[in-house]
């Protein structure tokens, strides 16, 4: 039934295939080593791993081991160059010596650092903006299945939260606080220079070799109008070094989910004395299932337990090939990776492919082409969500009396039939058996591709023109059968049904630059480039949904009796970019740094009235420590000021936002007859266009004593106008909103990061530390109107973004005279009921208007953010531990509008245990009173009260890892190191409403987890801890 | 190998020429307005869109502010089960009212469905008379729309006396927030609108079945005139109405109510809500909300007939009183036609049995599905609003003839009101029980000015007898329960926050 099988097969015909290909590759590798060999090692006398050992003028070339050992094919008189990175590079003339030993210094200008700079590369040392590099290497060894995961806790002002466990989903990243109304807040990916039109979620974290990430207007304004969000920019391996190297890195572990954090329910026992007592209470009598709440005592049914898998099994293999030939160059990555999720019925594997190749033609000429098709399966069921679609959600609301299997212990129940007559007015289906029995499987396939020819007919002056191209397939697969469901009050059996749907996306790019460098009167250095893009991208889908199967067996379409024609359909989402950029890089004696930048856009999403965006962007540079009165000062080793200002701009406003579009089925019926019937359905807005930010930062780069301790800082401050918002109109117009820019949000911020190399000798110890505070703020919305509504939220001009909004809970009326002096609900206060505070003194409790009791009761932003990863080496051990959290945040805990339901028609949390029951038992005064059904308890339930905010600061030990490297080469590999590593080791948090602090419900649109909904933790896949083994094979 | 380089740097550049026309992407999956409003089939398919939110109204709406808004209907109330405030509100006259604004969500979602049907027909009747196409069938169009805008403001103008006038489709953000007309105006805008719509509309016997015609246009313009208290005008009506002899009493009132999928505007409907059973998405569901609960699937089966019935939870709404049970006379048809009983076994309230409306009991395929038409205007009801004009003009024995048709098919004996009062009273009663269920009852309380006393003594027999009307033992009426009985509803909270001219 599912393709599973398939995927299985495949899964191991690769494997077969890596099995191969390594095996002739070492044989092959191990035909090369000759006799002459040597040593390289630091000033300070310890050996250096993975320098590269080259002979000049020749293609031969070998790298350091594990102890700094190499071996190379060598002539006398040729010379050898020993490079690595942090050194300066050393020349070594071969004259026949016994063993070649080479001291190389370090290089205090490690800022000679080239960074990945958008449309091109730039020296560390000269960048004027906030950007910040991480280095492929230093995050390799984190067994993590997604970039996102490994960046965690890694760059001051990104925070990046993993909202959900499930395998390959869930990384939030936002850079410097982001948002919008109603635009997306994503970063824009850029893989080898291609803005890529998805997420990086599921590429393969070994395929790259470095990731930039622009923050400031500066560094991002070549990237216009997508660049308000950030940019991330990866490069993907090249060979590097010389000749041939080969790896194999793998590694298997297990995930479980920690009993912390689960939120604590009733169990059996508890929850039958409860509903006794809520009988007993309201004085009827009490059904005969509660009468003897201890017959439950030991027989509790953990629902949420019951969907977790344990010790789920992780595993990943790459293999890597990099090839340096004189005139080409080669790099392959293979991965493959299979994961179970930590909840049943969890599949996750991806297999992936990358070869980039660059073929030097001619002195001049060069051309080069990268391929990296992937395919990613994944069945997950469906997990999150609320009631409709979040089995998790269901199962902390499903009572702990009624039983997971029946009688023999082993067959799951069908369906829980508690009789109405006990308050089960909700039917609960058997979650254990809908997560076995629902499919809901996408498998994507994927084909990145890129092509660039590099033509540099004078010295200094380059022409690239490259083609991108990118494919995407997805193909999902629902099906529901009669005996499962994801939603609650869905009797079983139900009706099946079925889903499919197919979506195709194509995307090029053809982009054309010229770039000019050139030193003049020997201290003046320009570069100057210039460049023409178009990109283009369409995606087609189609949707068919089919129910009432008449055997489960057989999902197809043809067997489903009913063809559900409005769900049933097709679309077609298209857009285009044009656009001219043009940068200047200018700088006298590497000391004083000036940047220029400026890109028009032209957007098929922009109205017609509107369709060229312009954004420039300035930034200049002073290396304060290259000045002569700074040599006074020996402990500076770097010092630079820097500063930039710019506009950039946001273009996720969907595809045909600014065009008045007709609904053409809105259909009417005469007689029996459906006649076709067509509406304007949107307004349109001709001028309508893209967000714009203004942005501007202050920097400065600080390193001291010999550069042990690197500093960084900057404050940012942006601007974003414009903003792309639906804005809610008079429904008389009989239209709901209007597409329009409009408004402004002010964000501002500080970043802080520090490098320090603790101990240099036999112990190495180095800490990365950085921590950064995001502000915002409303300054307006649209004329006349002062505030936005999201789920539980309120937007309102003058405070920051997305607050949460409700009443103040202010413990219950704890006896008549006290109902009679406070203000009340009118109609439905009663002695014993919630008591919230009337903060519009008009001396009733009112909920709804814009004149109500509601205030604004909680953050979903943190105050500030923060990392710090430690590294250990000893010989030949190595020992890393990273970390990173968030504090002051407060996430709103979706769950307790149901699972704190007085009425008792769900299981409820513990806390309900001492609730208001008498004036003489009147509980800790947090839960009212049972009685009273749905007029009094309602309040509690449906009014967003303060009681459902939560403190989410945490700190993570996102991981630790404990290496051991065998740096004495053997006949079959160079070196091997062997690590165990644990995940998401340890949460601290007071976080109380389920397992993961940084959870947050996603969706596009205005309900929870929409842009202006944020913070909101609907019970979420849990992430969990994961335990691993690996090594690392150098061949 | 130069030469080649620039070639291909040629090819790139030449690949992105045009850069307009690249960067005109129109949606491929919608039609835009700019292409739309052309063709005669343009116009039918936006004219069809127009009846489009009536579904919404009757199925979802109407009843709550119009049946259960009065002593006919009441909520069977369930103490295990919240969140149902905002019709109880409505039933139990306690909503919320601040500023003359209300915060409950029916009167909102009534208010944007009738400016939705406002905001479509505006769409149509800016440009109709420049379309180029066959006058008969463009009258007959405008008409439609005509007959459609008249009919939102009519009951903008019931249920809110005051509303803002949109007369041409909003363009932009600016133009979304219209200056409040008084009824006086909206009355204005109802004449000028279906005075026209007389006159280019169809007559039941040529249109196509379930459209508006003239009778329907002649009938709605005769309920305002019943209303303006303008006897004489809505007597001219009514009697063109019966004298153009489309229209008859169905001999059996049952059958004066479609079932799922015959019936349907049958001889003796005027004008009435078209729905159709099945999974495109024209079904109503009314009939559920209709049930007392929980109810069982076997319990439900026996009035739905349905092959997969579910349980239903929840609160059952729009039951009807022991008032309107008392208001039929010994041997009145309709009564068994009207009200049916069904006990609910798991139900809390200790009385089980419940009345539920039969009119609308017809069995029909799939749970929660069905297709029976909901009557807006019936013959019956012109017969009745010309039997009332005639007694308010002092034509008593005229207008008793008229009612008599009425009780006759009822089964009745004639009228023995002979003074305009009594006829008065007994005309009254006759509509009750003639229209019951059907969204009358609360207009004419409201219209004849008797909704103060007959609401406050309905108010006062439930308090003094909640169990009698649905409430558990030991459960009573919220403390707030008959404080707001206002001949008007005030307008919505949301709409005004977004239109300052609604103070």
């Amino acid at each position: 039934m599912k393709n599973n099988s398939i995927v299985h097969r495949i899964g191991n015909q690769i494997g077969g295939v890596f099995l191969g290909l390594f095996l002739i590759l070492s044989t092959s590798l191990m035909a090369q080593q000759q006799a002459a060999s040597g040593k390289v090692k630091g000033s300070d006398g310890s050996p250096i791993i993975g320098a590269s050992v080259s002979v000049v003028g020749t293609s031969r070339g070998a790298s350091t081991d594990g102890e700094g050992n190499f071996k190379i094919n060598v002539s006398r008189n040729e010379t050898l160059r020993i490079t690595s990175v942090g050194y300066n590079s050393a020349d070594v003339v071969y004259n026949g010596q016994k063993s070649i030993d080479v001291t190389l210094t370090v290089d205090n200008k490690t800022l000679n650092e080239i960074v990945v700079v958008g449309y091109g590369s730039q020296n560390k040392k000269e960048i004027t903006g906030a950007v910040q590099t991480v280095a492929y290497k230093d995050l390799k060894d984190l067994p993590v299945t997604q970039i996102g995961q490994k960046l965690q806790g890694q760059l001051a002002g990104v925070q990046i939260n993993q909202t959900t466990g499930q395998p390959g989903k869930g990384m939030n990243i936002r850079i410097r606080g982001q948002l919008s109304v109603s635009a997306g807040s994503d970063p824009l990916y850029v893989v080898d220079g291609f803005p890529i039109t998805g997420t990086i979620g599921a590429m393969n974290p070994d395929e790259i070799e470095d990731i930039t990430i622009l923050k400031d207007a500066s560094s991002t304004s070549l990237y216009g109008s997508r660049a308000a969000n950030g940019v991330v920019l990866i490069t993907t391996k090249r060979a590097k070094g010389t000749g041939m190297t080969v790896s194999f890195n793998a590694y298997t572990g297990v995930q479980n989910v920690p009993m912390k954090g689960r939120v604590q329910m009733m169990d059996a026992e508890m929850f039958a004395q409860t509903k006794k007592e809520f009988y007993e209470d309201a004085k009827q009598p009490v059904p005969v299932e509660f009468q003897d709440p201890t017959q439950y005592r030991g027989k509790n049914n953990d629902w949420y337990d019951a969907l977790l898998n344990k010790d789920a099994p992780l595993s990943s293999y790459n293999l890597s090939i990099s090839s340096n030939k004189e005139r080409s160059r080669t790099s392959l990555v293979a991965g493959v990776l299979q994961q179970k999720g930590v909840v049943r019925n969890t599949d996750y594997q991806r297999y992936s492919l990358r070869l980039n190749s660059t073929y030097d033609i001619s002195d001049k000429v060069t051309v080069g082409f990268n391929v990296a098709p992937q395919m990613v399966y994944d069945n997950t069921p469906r997990t999150d969500g609320d009631r409709g679609t979040g089995i998790l959600f269901n199962a902390l609301h499903t009572w702990p009396i009624m039983p997971i299997y029946e009688a023999d212990g082993k067959t799951l129940t069908m369906y829980n039939k508690f009789p109405a007559s006990t308050g089960n007015i909700f039917a609960y289906a058997n979650w254990v058996r809908s997560a076995d029995a629902l499919i809901n499987e996408t498998t994507t396939t994927n084909l990145l591709s890129n092509a660039f020819i590099e033509f540099e007919p004078i010295k200094g002056l380059k022409f690239k023109s490259s083609m991108n191209g990118e494919i995407l397939r997805t193909k999902f697969f629902f099906f529901n059968p009669s005996t499962a469901t994801s939603a609650i009050n869905v009797p079983i059996p139900t009706t099946a049904v079925s889903i499919r749907q197919n979506v195709e996306n194509l995307s090029w790019l053809n982009e054309n630059t010229l770039t000019y460098s050139k030193t003049l009167w020997d201290d003046h250095k320009f570069e100057l480039l210039g460049g023409y893009t178009n990109q283009y991208f369409r995606q087609e889908s189609t949707q068919v949904q089919a129910d009432t199967y008449s055997d489960d067996r057989l999902p197809t379409i043809q067997g489903a009796i009913n063809i559900n024609r409005g769900a049933t359909t097709s679309g077609v989402q298209a857009w285009t970019l044009t656009s001219y950029l043009a940068r200047l890089n200018y700088n006298y004696k590497g000391k004083y740094l000036l940047n220029a930048a400026i890109r028009s856009d032209g957007s098929s999403r922009f109205g017609a009235n509107n369709r060229w965006g312009t954004f420039p962007s300035v930034g200049a540079g002073w290396v304060v420590s290259d000045e002569a009165f700074m040599s006074d000062l020996p402990a500076v080793s770097f010092m630079k000021l820097r500063g930039s200002w710019g506009i950039i701009g946001n273009n996720n406003l969907g595809n045909y936002t600014s065009y008045a579009l007709i609904n053409n089925t809105v259909n009417g019926v005469f007689g029996n007859t459906v006649a076709t019937g067509a509406a304007v359905s949107s307004l349109a807005n001709p001028n309508l266009g893209w967000e714009t930010t203004q942005q501007l930062d202050l920097g400065l780069d600080l390193n001291l004593f010999n550069n042990r301790i690197n500093f960084a800082y900057d404050f940012y401050t942006k601007n974003t106008t414009n903003l792309l918002y639906a804005v809610q109109i008079a429904q008389e117009s009989g239209f709901g909103n209007f597409n329009d820019n409009i408004g402004e949000i002010k964000f501002w911020g500080h970043e802080f990061s520090v490098n320090t190399k603790n101990t240099m000798g036999k112990v190495k110890w180095t800490t990365n530390a950085n921590i950064s505070f995001n502000r915002n703020v409303v300054v307006a919305l649209a004329p006349g109107i002062d505030r936005v509504y999201g789920t539980f939220h309120i937007t309102k001009v003058g405070q920051p973004f997305g607050q949460f909004y409700g009443v103040i809970a202010d413990g219950v009326y704890k006896n008549a005279a006290d109902l009679a002096s406070s203000p009340q609900v009118p109609g439905r206060s009663v002695v014993g009921s919630i008591k919230l505070k009337d903060a519009n003194g008009n001396g009733v409790i009112d909920y709804g208007g814009n004149n109500d009791d509601r205030v604004i009761m909680g953050n979903p932003f943190p105050d500030f953010v923060y990392g710090i990863t430690n590294n250990v080496t000893y010989g030949n051990w190595d020992f890393n531990i990273i970390g990173s959290g968030s504090y002051g945040n407060q996430l709103l805990v979706r769950h307790l509008y149901s699972t704190a339901n007085l009425d008792l028609p769900f299981n409820v949390v513990v806390g309900v245990k001492d609730r208001f029951r008498s004036e003489a038992n009147p509980g800790l005064g947090m839960y009212g009173t049972t009685v009273g059904g749905g007029n009094v308890t309602g309040i509690e339930r449906d009014w967003m009260n303060s009681r459902f905010v939560a403190d989410a600061s945490y700190f993570t030990i996102r991981n630790i890892t404990l290496g051991y490297t065998f740096a004495k080469p053997t006949k079959v590999y160079k070196s091997v190191r062997v690590y165990a590593s644990c995940q998401q080791a340890y949460v601290f948090t007071n976080y109380w409403g389920g397992p993961n602090p940084e959870t947050s419900a996603q969706s596009n649109g205005a309900g929870d987890g929409g842009n202006l909904s944020p913070g909101v933790d609907l019970s979420n896949y849990p992430v969990p801890r994961t335990f691993t083994l690996g090594a690392n094979f150098n061949f | 190998m130069k030469n080649k380089i620039i070639l291909s740097c040629l090819l790139a550049i030449g690949l992105s020429g045009c850069t307009a026309k690249f960067l005109e992407i129109t949606p491929e999956t919608n039609l835009s307005s700019v292409t739309f409003f052309k063709t005669q089939a343009d116009f039918t398919q936006a004219v069809n869109a127009c009846y489009v939110p009536l579904r919404t109204i009757y199925n979802d709406r109407s009843f709550y502010l119009s049946e259960m808004h009065s002593d006919n209907t009441y909520y069977a109330r369930n103490t295990a089960f919240g969140a149902t405030e905002q019709q109880e509100d409505l039933a139990d006259f306690s909503i919320p009212v601040s500023n003359n604004l209300t915060t409950n969500t029916h009167v909102l979602n009534q208010y944007r469905q009738d400016y939705l049907i406002i905001a479509r027909a505006n769409q149509i009747l800016d440009v109709i008379d420049k379309a180029d196409f066959d006058a008969t069938a463009k009258a007959d169009l405008k008409g439609q729309a005509q007959f459609m805008r008249a009919f939102a403001y009519f009951e903008l103008y019931r249920y809110f006396n005051r509303a803002p006038i949109h007369l041409t489709a909003v363009p932009n953000r600016a133009e979304a927030a219209a200056p409040v007309g008084t009824a006086d105006d909206l009355a204005k805008i109802i004449i000028g609108d279906l005075t026209g719509a007389i006159s280019g509309l169809k007559s039941k016997s040529a249109q196509e079945p379930g459209r508006a015609t003239s009778g329907a246009a002649k009938t709605l313009l005769a309920n305002l005139y019943m209303i303006q208290k303008n006897w004489a005008g809505a007597e001219k009506l009514c009697r063109e109405v019966v004298a153009e002899g489309s229209y008859s009493l169905m001999p059996d009132y049952n059958n004066a109510f479609s079932t799922s999928t015959a019936n349907k505007n049958n001889a003796e409907s005027v004008f009435e809500v078209q729905f159709q059973e099945g999974s495109n998405g024209y079904n109503g569901s009314f009939f559920y909300n209709f049930l007392p609960r929980p109810m069982t699937e076997v319990e439900l089966k026996t009035l739905s007939g349905t092959s997969n019935p579910q349980p239903q939870t929840g609160e059952g709404n729009n039951i009807p009183t022991p008032d309107i049970i008392a208001a039929y006379e010994a041997g009145d048809l309709r009564k068994d036609a009207s009200i049916k009983y069904i006990t609910c076994a798991t139900t809390l309230w200790e009385g089980k049995t419940y009345p539920v409306i039969n009119k609308y009991v017809r069995p029909h395929s799939l749970n929660g599905n069905h297709g029976m038409n909901w009557p807006i205007f019936r013959y019956s009801e012109v017969l009745l609003f010309l039997a009332e004009a005639l007694n308010e003009q002092g034509k008593t024995a005229e207008a008793a003839t008229f009612m008599n048709q009425v009780r006759k098919r009822a089964g009745l004996a004639e009228t023995t009101a002979s003074t305009q009062a009594a006829f008065r009273t007994a005309l009254m009663n006759e509509r009750r029980v003639e229209l019951a269920f059907e969204n009358k009852r609360w207009h004419d309380l409201a219209r004849t000015d008797t909704f103060k006393e007959v609401i406050a003594a309905y108010g006062a027999r439930i308090k003094a007898n909640p169990f009698s009307y649905y409430y558990q033992k030991g459960y009573t009426l919220r403390s707030n329960s008959f404080t707001v009985i206002e001949k008007y509803y005030p307008l919505p909270a949301d709409e005004a926050a977004l239109n300052p001219n609604i103070k």
